[in-house]
């Protein structure tokens, strides 16, 4: 498996190093179909990501509800992977309202990530469909695994 | 008001009563809002499109159910996981009178918007008072 690390230098919110340490635990042991790896009230930097790999690329997903692909910004510099951008509610516009409930959080984000290979900028593809970012990380030809005929003597 | 507080992920809420179904049902994180002409839900759903959600009124009780159209594909081996993915459910009481066939919903970038508009009857009228 590979080792992940996650950069949040720019959390909103600190976190505490026991949540943080939980949290990749969580992460490099959780598997999904699986029972759950975590309870409780967990809290952590928006947004939440997952990672795949497949043989040529990284597939890392976020979900980012109410947020238009427009306020999406993705960057990538070297094998770090950078999403930033802002949800914005807005109920300014109802006039006279009464709010019942208020669960759903707005605000900016930022987060970085490092990957646990080479990928080629030149052909990242970028998602978002239905609240939910995929990006579809392509590794270098050198990082994808090669099969190696063996021939006889 | 426009809310501009730094944004934190919530570990997705699960429902642990739903035994019936397949896969894990998660309790989608939602606002009400209410003014004279009804009330507008909204719902965090992401990975729902507008063909995959079912909403239902019935005796003033709201019930939403939606599956994911968005998915990972076979063949992605995770390696680092953050959320968890399945279905949601979420059901609530609405007290007021719902012209039900007023009725409306719409699904962008993965949040439900529910217009629920209240009954004629349950309005309330401004009077005119005329001066005698």
């Amino acid at each position: 498996m590979a080792q992940y690390t996650l950069y949040r230098p720019w959390a909103a919110a600190p976190w505490s190093p026991f949540d943080q340490l939980r949290r990749e635990m969580d992460g490099l042991l959780s598997r999904f179909g699986g029972s759950p790896a975590w309870s409780g009230d967990w809290r952590g930097v928006f947004p939440a990501v997952n990672l795949y790999e497949t043989a040529d690329a990284y597939q890392l997903t976020a979900e980012l509800p109410g947020v238009a692909p427009d306020e999406i910004r993705v960057s990538l510099e070297g094998s770090t992977v950078t999403l930033e951008g802002e949800r914005k509610i807005d109920y300014e516009n109802h006039k006279e309202t009464s709010l019942h409930r208020r669960e759903r959080q707005a605000g900016a984000f930022r987060r970085a990530f490092e990957l646990p290979g080479v990928v080629d900028g030149e052909k990242v593809d970028a998602v978002h469909r239905n609240g939910v970012l995929m990006l579809r990380l392509p590794k270098t030809p050198e990082a994808q695994p090669r099969q190696i005929s063996v021939r006889s003597s | 008001m426009t809310e501009t507080q730094g944004l934190q992920a919530r570990e997705k809420q699960e429902l642990q009563e739903e035994s019936t179904r397949p896969g894990a049902v998660f309790r989608p994180d939602i606002d009400i809002l209410e003014d004279r002409d009804g009330y507008v839900v909204y719902a965090d759903l992401p990975g729902v499109d507008d063909k995959s959600i079912d909403v239902r009124l019935d005796r003033g009780t709201l019930t939403l159910d939606a599956r994911l159209a968005t998915l990972p594909e076979t063949g992605w081996n995770p390696i680092h996981a953050e959320y968890r993915i399945g279905s949601y459910h979420r059901e609530f009481r609405i007290s007021e009178d719902i012209d039900t066939a007023g009725v409306s919903a719409k699904m962008h970038n993965g949040v439900l918007e529910l217009v629920l508009p209240k009954s004629a009857n349950r309005r309330p009228r401004a009077i005119q008072v005329q001066a005698g």
